[in-house]
């Protein structure tokens, strides 16, 4: 019994690294809560992401960079980083969006 | 004779002592062997366990001098919106909040009393069910079969008449369909309301 209750609260307790707002694979915008960057060279896989002015408008882990308006997309420092999101995706410097910086995402291309 | 009047003192009291036991129930006074009740509160669940506004109903049926058969039908109702996805490795995978989804479970359990003081009668409770959740912005239906473990309080307002406060642990599998396959469920559900005599 006291095994049966840990296996539920450990799978119940599993985190998530990506969500309907940023990360989640999609081919439509229903797939995310926003908007979906539809899969190709640069999204592999599609990628789920919300609109944003300034990085404040990301979750912590993502940061708002210069592409179709402003759209979130999770910060790296290295490709190591971005191994989560599959294959395809590497740390790449593009242009922030709002604060004339560059910035390391996790983008394909 | 002071020793034999002590001595009869002890055995009266003892005696009397016994009498208590016996005639000291450790179910309330005003039960009798069957009651009903109904009450209201609030779930909270998480990923595929459905939370929110908990109604529930109860049947009672007394099983020994210290325990009742509950049963239970449960309905859940929580907001939300769509929660589901698939990851990266492209997985359909559940996040909703913890008032989401909505349940109807019937469930069958004991409670036992531990004997009140006054009105107050506290009462822990076991049982197991069969619940059906449903995630209606996600197509996501499951069948799922929760343990619940909790207590409470029971207090009699009125002839035939209690108030009923209790909280519950919820824990469990279910089954679900697009691809979720076998899934943890746990929950928290506070609720509290009246039951009657039958």
């Amino acid at each position: 019994m006291r095994y049966l209750v840990l296996a539920i609260a450990l799978a119940a307790c599993q985190s998530l690294d990506v969500s309907r707002d940023v990360g989640a694979r999609c081919d439509l915008a229903s797939d995310c809560n926003e908007r979906c960057l539809v899969p190709s060279g640069d999204w592999p896989g599609g990628f789920c992401t919300i609109t944003c002015d300034t990085a404040a408008s990301c979750p912590s882990d993502a940061t708002c960079i210069d592409e179709q308006g402003g759209v979130c997309a999770f910060k790296c420092v290295g490709n190591g980083d971005c191994t989560f999101l599959g294959a395809g995706y590497t740390c790449q410097m593009v242009d922030s969006h709002g604060a004339g910086i560059k910035v390391g995402v996790c983008r394909g291309g | 004779m002071s020793r034999g009047l002590a001595l009869a003192l002890v055995l009266a009291a003892g005696t009397a002592h016994a009498d208590d036991a016996v005639t000291t129930s450790v179910t309330p006074p005003d039960m009798s062997d069957q009651g009903i009740g109904a009450e209201i509160g609030a779930a909270i669940g998480g990923r595929v366990t459905p939370g929110g506004l908990r109604l529930a109903g109860h049947y009672l049926y007394q099983l020994s001098d210290q325990d009742y058969f509950d049963g239970t039908a449960t309905f859940t109702y929580g907001g939300g919106s769509a929660g589901c996805f698939r990851d990266r490795m492209n997985n359909f995978v559940c996040d909703h909040g913890l008032a989401s989804g909505g349940g109807v479970e019937i469930a069958a359990g004991v409670r036992r009393f531990f004997g009140g003081r006054d009105q107050f009668w506290p009462f822990a409770r076991a049982g197991v069910g069969l619940a059906i959740v449903r995630y209606q912005d996600d197509s996501v239906t499951g069948l799922a079969i929760p343990v619940h473990l909790g207590g409470g309080v029971r207090a009699e307002v009125a002839d035939g008449v209690a108030i009923v406060g209790e909280g519950s642990l919820d824990l469990g599998f279910g089954v679900f369909n697009h691809s979720l396959g076998l899934q943890p469920q746990v929950g928290l559900a506070i609720t509290a309301g009246a039951e009657f005599r039958l």
